[in-house]
């Protein structure tokens, strides 16, 4: 192998060689292939093994334990699910390594999230970057009338199925602090369909930083259950890139999963790119708003979640095979 | 070394007459236990649960060898086995409610 500009030094080649070697064995392993990490995983889950750590998110309570304390619309995040992706039709559809997927499962009440996040801390600066296998799905409708054959935008004609107008929208998040206390939110959000059922197929970010308990024991916010968490007013959210269409196949019973990369900077608080199969966006001119005040125990916070909303009166469910997240420093 | 999860199912909510939890996935799981937590409400003691099992998640009947239980206390508990892909908890109170939070443990 050679350099750009064709000379070779002893430091360069030997970097060089550690790279080819570590994406030999990289290649060579049927679980981490099908991931682009960065030089230091941090975490690699593969739901055939437990949850890895992803768990419902709660707002905070009190000192007393009294869960009534918590925010209306941070009480009732559902647990995640170890699913086999079984359905009424054909049984058990499985995972794209192995049985089990983890699933995001929302109630069946419009504007319900249901989330799953993942607590670490940055033991240095730099690029931060997730990697996921996900797939989407409303929940299956079994009876009714031929009303249930229309919903939203989309009409049953053999193809199309209105179950893809019934999913709301998915989205992957940091919750991130450093710097005696500095915290701010980076958000990529897919806009399946807008609170009308009408399909967008856009992906959005949050402009605005996602409201906290203190804010709103400090009289500053108050939400109401199935608010959206991460930025309750949807004129708050702004579309990035052009709208993009996922492989959501036409019934609620058929899973394909779809490759998710996203990149952000921890160094300059700033958003770097998202990839989402064949379509990569540049982020970097999207802007992270930190909080106006500092936060105390929450030094090198280092958290992902993932969340599903539904639009609907009809559960949503956001699936993730496997996840890897990765770091430059 | 087993696999194992917790979900908190209902969290702090007021149940009222007739009612079902959400379901929840279990195929992974070989044993489940119920951990029914009464929080308050004057009709505690009315609170009776039953386990229902599903092929699909959609379409539900009882578990044929669970029993409908009943509150004696804050914490009630059972064990269920052989429960196939699905669990959830269906149940009924006194219209005015009774506030709990529901439990389920889960293992290889």
């Amino acid at each position: 192998m050679s350099t750009s500009t064709g000379t070779d030094t002893p430091a360069t080649t030997a970097e060089q060689t550690a790279a080819a070697l570590r994406t030999a064995i990289r290649a060579s392993d049927p679980q981490l292939s099908k991931f682009n990490p960065l030089s230091r995983i941090l975490a690699h889950d593969d739901f055939n093994t437990g949850t890895h750590g992803w768990t419902e998110l709660i707002g905070n309570y009190n000192g007393r334990g009294d869960l009534d304390t918590v925010d209306d619309h941070m009480r009732d995040f559902r647990p995640p699910q170890l699913s086999s992706c079984t359905f009424f039709d054909t049984g058990t559809h499985g995972a794209m390594s192995g049985t089990y997927a983890l699933k995001l499962a929302t109630r069946p009440y419009p504007g319900h999230t249901a989330t799953a996040i993942r607590r670490l801390t940055m033991s240095g600066k730099g690029l931060l970057q997730i990697e996921a296998y996900f797939t989407y799905k409303a929940e299956a409708t079994l009876g009714g009338t031929e009303q249930e054959d229309s919903f939203g935008d989309i009409t049953w004609d053999g193809n199309l199925h209105p179950s893809e107008a019934q999913f709301g929208c998915f989205t992957v998040a940091t919750d991130l602090c450093s710097d005696q206390g500095l915290r701010y939110h980076t958000t990529a959000r897919y806009l399946n369909t807008d609170l009308e059922h009408r399909m967008r197929n856009q992906w959005v970010y949050a402009g605005v930083p996602e409201p906290t308990p203190r804010e709103h024991l400090e009289g500053k916010v108050k939400l109401g259950y199935a608010a959206d968490f991460t930025a309750p007013n949807p004129e708050d959210w702004h579309p990035f890139g052009e709208p993009q269409q996922l492989c959501f196949n036409e019934v609620p019973t058929k899973v394909n999963w779809h490759y998710l990369r996203w990149v952000v900077d921890t160094e300059a608080r700033a958003n770097v790119e998202l990839q989402v199969n064949d379509r990569t966006y540049d982020m970097r001119q999207i802007p992270v708003p930190p909080y106006e005040d500092r936060y105390d125990s929450l030094e090198n916070l280092l958290n992902f979640y993932f969340s599903v909303r539904t639009h609907s009166a009809v559960r949503n469910f956001l699936y993730l095979d496997s996840v890897l997240i990765s770091a430059g420093w | 070394m087993r696999q194992s999860q917790t979900a908190v199912l209902e969290r702090n909510t007021v149940l009222s007459g007739e009612f079902v939890t959400e379901p929840i996935e279990v195929a992974w799981a070989g044993q489940a236990r119920w951990f029914v937590q009464v929080l308050g409400g004057a009709a505690a003691e009315h609170l009776e649960v039953t386990t229902q099992i599903s092929p699909d998640g959609l379409t539900w009947c009882d578990l044929e060898t669970d029993t409908v239980h009943s509150t004696e206390g804050s914490l009630l508990s059972w064990p269920v086995t052989a429960f196939g892909g699905w669990l959830r908890l269906r149940g009924r109170t006194a219209a005015s409610g009774v506030k709990v939070r529901i439990y389920l443990s889960l293992k290889e």
